[in-house]
């Protein structure tokens, strides 16, 4: 796709180019081209379950590989403003390299509406490098349980597809919780390898639905229902993946006994700041230099770098020339003039304007 | 105190505390609407630049047929000016990294000129606009090579500057690669000769990779047609050089604009920097056509109290900067192109003769 990004002819005429014109008129030919960035058109939108939405992408060269189970930035213009959030992608099966994602409306989720409704057969979207630690071992074995709450099926599923195309070399028990019927995703895939993999059990919990099938159960993630379903623990490596309130119960419950634990828990947006919940510190990490220093609140970032001996580029000090600006990977900041709060990742934060109202991560 | 050499009146702290919020508001309001439309503005701007560029490189080379030649050149001096002025000039102040768009930021974006980006945000987005108008901060003033006010101090050199300012305007666009690198003080010693190789340097590559894509690659490109489209490449320079120039000295060298001097800056408040912005800056009326070639600094009153905020907006924010201004009694400076660029010729022309500041700089805001 596009133009090798390595080999000789590639490091000849690097120099000459400039990416954002080149990506300019590729787009012409096709809109997913790009000279260096990680795109991808959506080929194929399915619904998957109620307010939730599976978008099969055809990437470019530029994506990079994932293992099954970890999570990429997915990145896409709203109103104007380019938002990312994470999602784990699978691989489609036979799908010649193409991914899935799903994404599950959330209630004022200006993203995942986005994404749910927006987003058409041959729109692109950017994805970032892969990341997450829950993945598999190049050599699975043993017993495996996996619990996942409402999304957390999504790492999920990409695992379970990757162990039955090796044939499910280990014993394998999924239990699934979801509000209601309309809202499982993947279930008649996960039906059809369970029929299929007698190492693979599956377990469907609702927790408000009124009737529920012969192979619905219902109630919260207990130590009885583990007990009762699954029995001893400490044979068993654990995943478990969903809202962070599952994710901590599951780690309450689960770790102390079980022979491994890993878990990924969504992250909420950032509750608003106010002066009561401010921390009088925070760890603020300095990506580019590779340093994590420890900054009052309260006083702009660029006064709280130099006050440590760091001297970050900058000019006027009043928010106007931009000299100061970085990119700000994650955390929540205030405009010391404003006011305002803003909690998403920005390509460029003037820290000379900016406070620290959680932990940071800084391309400085 | 009276300020008799202002037209803009003298404001009590209150008054100026009440003008500074008035702004602020104007701001407030305009950033919160700022989303899709501004999104598709700067990337149709954009779009219009890159084709205007490829039909004008096109053209020249087929550069023999004079019609082409000249058509050519002309789109292509066209989408340099748009680029420049629209585009990176904008950009470069962050005015859409809202947007968070890789290719639209104003940290990275590099423009289709001899300066580098990076020297630019130093003496432009940093030092101009910060220090605007104030004598012996902002090297806008003049650019250390003309004298447009009579608080700058006469030398016999100025005699020449009737001819300098022609010479400057043809090769604007290297006057704004060398700015930062403060020559004179280099000359007189100053500036290290280490520190200057370092400061040149990133210079240097970047004249270099602009000269050998407008004098080297796109001529050869053409074969024998080489010297029609180096030609017509150097004529789109110099028109977008004297084009930028006349605007950009319609900003802040008309008759009415304001210069300061240095000790306002001491714990200068911002409703006082905006204060500063209104008086040193001048407006260009003309239309839309008149906004679109200079980037929007038809309104240089609005872009320098708002310098990053997206510059399609400023027509619209205009009449109420006016407004305000005019509630506050402040000198809101705005003529047609003719009118203002012939102000400032006359400046050229004056100030190259010894002359004398009429009065002391009278106090903006009343003590308490």
């Amino acid at each position: 796709m596009a133009v090798p990004s390595q080999g000789s002819l590639s490091r000849l005429i690097t120099p000459l180019i400039d990416p954002a014109v080149f990506d300019f008129w590729v787009s012409y030919l096709n809109p997913a081209w790009s000279w260096d960035r990680p795109l991808a058109r959506v080929v194929a939108r399915q619904l998957q379950a109620k307010d939730t939405v599976t978008l099969v992408l055809k990437p470019n060269r530029h994506v990079g590989a994932f293992q099954p189970g970890q999570h990429v930035n997915v990145s896409a213009e709203v109103n104007g403003r380019r938002i990312t959030r994470s999602y784990s992608p699978s691989h489609v099966p036979n799908g010649k390299g193409r991914i899935a994602i799903t994404v599950k409306k959330v209630d004022g989720g200006l993203f995942s509406q986005h994404l749910c409704h927006d987003v058409q057969v041959g729109d692109v979207l950017e994805l970032g490098p892969a990341f997450g630690e829950m993945t598999l071992p190049a050599q699975p074995k043993g017993k495996w349980l996996l619990l996942a709450a409402g999304s957390g099926i999504t790492p999920m599923i990409s695992m379970i597809r990757a162990l039955a195309g090796v044939n499910m070399p280990v014993d394998l028990s999924l239990i699934y919780w979801a509000r209601t019927r309309a809202e499982l995703c993947f279930v008649q895939e996960l039906r059809a390898l369970a029929a299929r993999h007698p190492r693979f059990k599956l377990r469907l919990v609702l927790t408000r639905e009124p009737e529920r099938l012969v192979d619905e159960e219902q109630g919260r993630l207990s130590t009885e229902q583990l007990q009762s379903w699954v029995g001893d623990l400490s044979a068993h490596q654990v995943y478990a993946c969903g809202p962070a309130a599952f994710v901590k119960t599951a780690h309450e419950l689960a770790a102390p006994h079980a022979l491994r634990f890993h878990a990924e828990a969504f992250s909420l947006p950032a509750a608003p700041t106010t002066p009561e919940t401010l921390p009088q510190t925070v760890q603020v990490e300095l990506r580019a230099s590779g340093r994590t220093l420890t900054l009052p609140t309260g006083q702009s970032l660029l006064t709280a770098l130099e006050a440590q001996g760091i001297k970050p580029a900058s000019g006027c000090r009043m928010g106007i020339c931009n000299t100061c600006a970085c990119h700000k990977l994650a955390g929540t900041t205030q405009h010391l003039y404003t006011g305002d709060l803003d909690a998403q990742p920005a390509s460029a934060l003037r820290i000379c304007m900016s406070s620290a109202c959680s932990d940071l991560t800084l391309d400085l | 105190m009276s300020n008799q050499s202002s037209l803009s009146r003298t404001l009590t702290p209150d008054e100026l505390q009440r003008f500074g919020a008035e702004i602020d508001a104007l701001r407030a309001r305009t950033v919160a609407d700022l989303g899709e439309r501004d999104a598709r503005y700067i990337r149709r701007v954009i779009k219009a630049v890159r084709w205007m560029e490829m039909l004008g490189r096109a053209l020249l080379m087929a550069g023999l047929f004079p019609p082409a030649w000249i058509l050519g050149t002309l789109l292509l001096g066209l989408s340099k000016i748009v680029e420049n002025m629209e585009v990176a000039h904008n950009i470069i102040h962050g005015q859409y990294d809202w947007m968070n768009d890789p290719h639209i930021n104003g940290k990275t974006y590099e423009w289709d000129i001899v300066g580098t980006s990076e020297s630019w945000r130093h003496t432009h987005n940093f030092r101009h606009h910060t220090y605007t108008n104030v004598h012996g901060m902002d090297d806008d003033v003049g650019y250390g090579l003309l004298r447009l006010f009579p608080e700058q101090k006469w030398r016999p050199f100025y005699l020449f500057q009737p001819l300098i300012a022609v010479i400057f305007a043809i090769l604007f666009e290297w006057g704004i690669a060398i700015q930062h690198l403060r020559i004179g003080r280099w000359i007189a010693g100053k500036t290290s000769n280490a520190k200057m190789r370092e400061m040149i340097r990133p210079v240097g590559r970047k004249i270099k990779r602009q000269l050998l894509k407008d004098y080297v690659f796109f001529p050869l490109l053409a074969g024998p047609f080489y010297l029609s489209v180096l030609t017509g490449n150097l004529c789109a320079n110099v028109i977008r050089n004297v084009w930028t120039y006349t605007i950009i000295f319609c900003g802040h060298f008309t008759t009415n604009a304001e210069t300061f001097p240095r000790s306002v800056i001491n714990n200068e408040s911002r409703a006082h920097w905006y204060m500063r912005q209104v008086r040193g800056s001048s407006n260009l009326k003309g239309g839309w056509l008149i906004n679109m070639m200079s980037g929007n600094l038809s309104f240089q009153i609005e872009h320098h109290l708002f310098p990053d905020v997206p510059a399609r907006r400023y027509a619209e924010m205009a009449p109420e900067v006016q407004a305000i201004c005019a509630r506050y009694g402040q000198n809101y400076n705005t003529g047609s192109l003719p009118i203002q660029f012939g102000q400032v010729i006359w400046r050229i022309l004056r100030h190259a003769l010894p002359s004398r500041a009429a009065r002391v700089h009278a106090e903006m805001v009343l003590d308490r």
